[in-house]
């Protein structure tokens, strides 16, 4: 990594703080508004823009406690999926305040815009990630480049991430999935992103052992797996990085990119 | 401006992993201060260790692993993420102290006897007691179980218990054993554990048959604490853990 001069989180917290303070109605920063209020911030839920009825704290800290479960009670361990809670309204004395309550929401988020902005953020590929890894994730070395395309398109996109993904897979290959249009870079694979890669990768090896339809024992699991929630009258889904579970919604969004075209090949569509 | 960075595990799964150290660190910035930015980071939460030390502004940086024992996590992945040269990195502008895991420093038997003395409290307990500690352990790591050792003998030398014994879930002495054999009659569990998880709520309740707190059985009573780790007085175990790497890299 490039030697880095000056105060960067410092200067992050200028620049969010000035970009706030230049706009009227305040900015979105994933699915937060943050406005200009007196000589301080407010932060709300941007499905809160009316603002009643909502829990208001003027500690930033709180954005831990708001941020750490969804609405009905999950955990989440990422904090960039669309499911942030509602009903609540932060107002921040300053700066410094605006900017550890920001940390909590999205963590380094602040910093990372600012640069994005600068033309100074460094990414790094998930070819060169993943030669990092040790221990048990070690195995998402070898994950071939059409798995790691898909399992990006499973996990990365603006429906299950809100960031805007900036890495590829390797200096030559460009990542094909939507990267998003948020305002929150991310600039290499998460650890979320590696726990899937590590269960994508199981999947392809286990692609020996399909079917005469070419079918796969997991692929299998997991039909018979939705068959039996969807007859019992509801199919329940998995915590959101369970992806040891068939019925995790990245998990399904992969099967839906790698067994859906198997299950309906092309023209038997519909 | 300094900086404190205390480096949890987390989890995929549920938040107990990482609660512990968010409260560690509140304690730290409204009770015990010493430092102009107290943050969290984890290995599989955010904000990742990766990026973490772009979120401090302080230039002098003190970090403390929120693990028991040296190992795996402390000399490979916390390095190498947090890219540190060893203890003492300087690096964009800041000069980085890593200080080392918190299970050897020679302030954690106290935080072990708060945490018995806050399970015991209002409970009788007439006749011989022993303190059982209860480690992981692995056969990949002997540190794990030399740091549970380790604090067995500090706190046998301190003459509070008619004995002090050691158990593990993963290796010799297997904890079962060690409560059901040991000569006492009341046997106080106590788990070196950083956090709350699978294991202290659920594998070692069941495979110890513990009904709670207090399980009486065959003669004897058998107490079953919380975690070391989640004790309130580990916040102060972790802020003396970075003034000893300041002192260390002073001297
Ligand atoms: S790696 Fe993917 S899932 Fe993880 S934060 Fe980045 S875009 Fe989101």
């Amino acid at each position: 990594m490039r030697e880095r001069t000056g105060n960067v989180a410092a200067e992050a917290r200028e620049a969010f703080a000035a970009w706030i303070s230049e706009s009227d109605d305040g900015r979105v920063f994933g699915e937060v508004r943050i406005e200009k209020d007196g000589s301080g911030y407010s932060i709300r839920h941007i499905e809160d823009e009316g603002g009643e009825n909502l829990d208001v704290s003027t500690d930033p800290t709180d954005a831990r406690e708001i941020s750490r479960f969804t609405e009905s009670g999950e955990y989440r361990p990422l904090k960039s999926s669309p499911n942030l809670r509602r009903r609540w309204e932060l107002r921040l004395s300053g700066e410094a305040a605006l900017v550890s309550a920001m940390n909590y929401f999205y963590p380094a988020g602040a910093v990372h815009w600012h640069l994005d902005r600068e033309g100074e953020l460094e990414t790094t590929s998930f070819r060169e990630n993943a030669s990092r890894q040790s221990g048990m994730y070690e195995r998402a070395k070898h994950l071939s480049d059409e798995a790691a395309q898909n399992a990006a398109k499973a996990c990365c996109e603006d429906d299950v991430c809100l960031k805007k993904t900036l890495w590829d897979i390797d200096d030559d290959t460009p990542l094909e999935a939507e990267r998003g249009d948020g305002e929150i870079p991310c600039p290499e694979p998460c650890s979320v992103f590696v726990s899937f890669a590590r269960r994508v990768r199981s999947f392809e090896k286990e692609e020996i052992y399909a079917d005469s339809d070419g079918l796969t024992p997991s692929e299998k699991e997991d039909i018979a797996a939705l068959v039996d929630g969807a007859a019992s009258g509801g199919v329940s889904f998995a915590r959101e990085a369970e992806f040891e579970e068939p019925v995790n919604e990245r998990r399904m969004r992969y099967r839906r990119l790698t067994l859906a075209p198997k299950l309906r090949p092309e023209g038997e569509s519909g | 401006m300094k900086a404190l960075v205390i480096v949890g595990h987390g989890s995929h799964l549920n938040g107990d992993s990482s609660l512990p150290i968010y409260e560690h660190a509140a304690r730290i910035r409204r009770e015990i201060g010493g430092f102009d930015e107290v943050v969290e980071c984890f290995w599989k939460e955010e904000p990742s260790m990766r990026h973490v030390l772009d979120t401090v502004e302080s230039d002098e940086v003190f970090i403390v692993p929120a693990f028991i024992s040296q190992g795996y996590f402390t000399e490979q992945v916390i390095p190498r993420e947090l890219g540190l040269d060893g203890s003492l990195t300087e690096k964009d502008g800041k000069t980085i102290h890593y200080a080392g895991p918190l299970g050897a420093f020679e302030g954690m038997p106290d935080v072990i006897l708060e945490r018995t003395a806050d399970l015991m409290r209002g409970k009788e307990a007439g006749g011989t007691t022993a303190l059982v500690l209860l480690g992981h352990g692995t056969d990949l790591n002997k540190n794990s179980s030399g740091v549970i050792y380790l604090n067995a003998e500090r706190i046998r030398e301190r003459n509070i218990y008619d004995l002090v014994e050691v158990g593990f879930l993963d290796q010799e002495p297997e904890i079962s054993g060690v409560v059901e054999n040991v000569e006492a009659e009341n046997v106080i569990v106590i788990p070196v554990f950083i956090a709350e998880g699978w294991h202290t709520r659920e594998t070692i309740p069941e495979d110890l048959g513990f009904d709670g707190e207090v399980t009486v059985r065959d003669g004897k009573a058998v107490f079953y604490g919380a975690p070391v780790g989640t004790h309130p007085s580990m916040a102060r175990l972790i802020a003396d853990r970075a003034r000893e790497a300041e002192a260390a890299s002073l001297a």
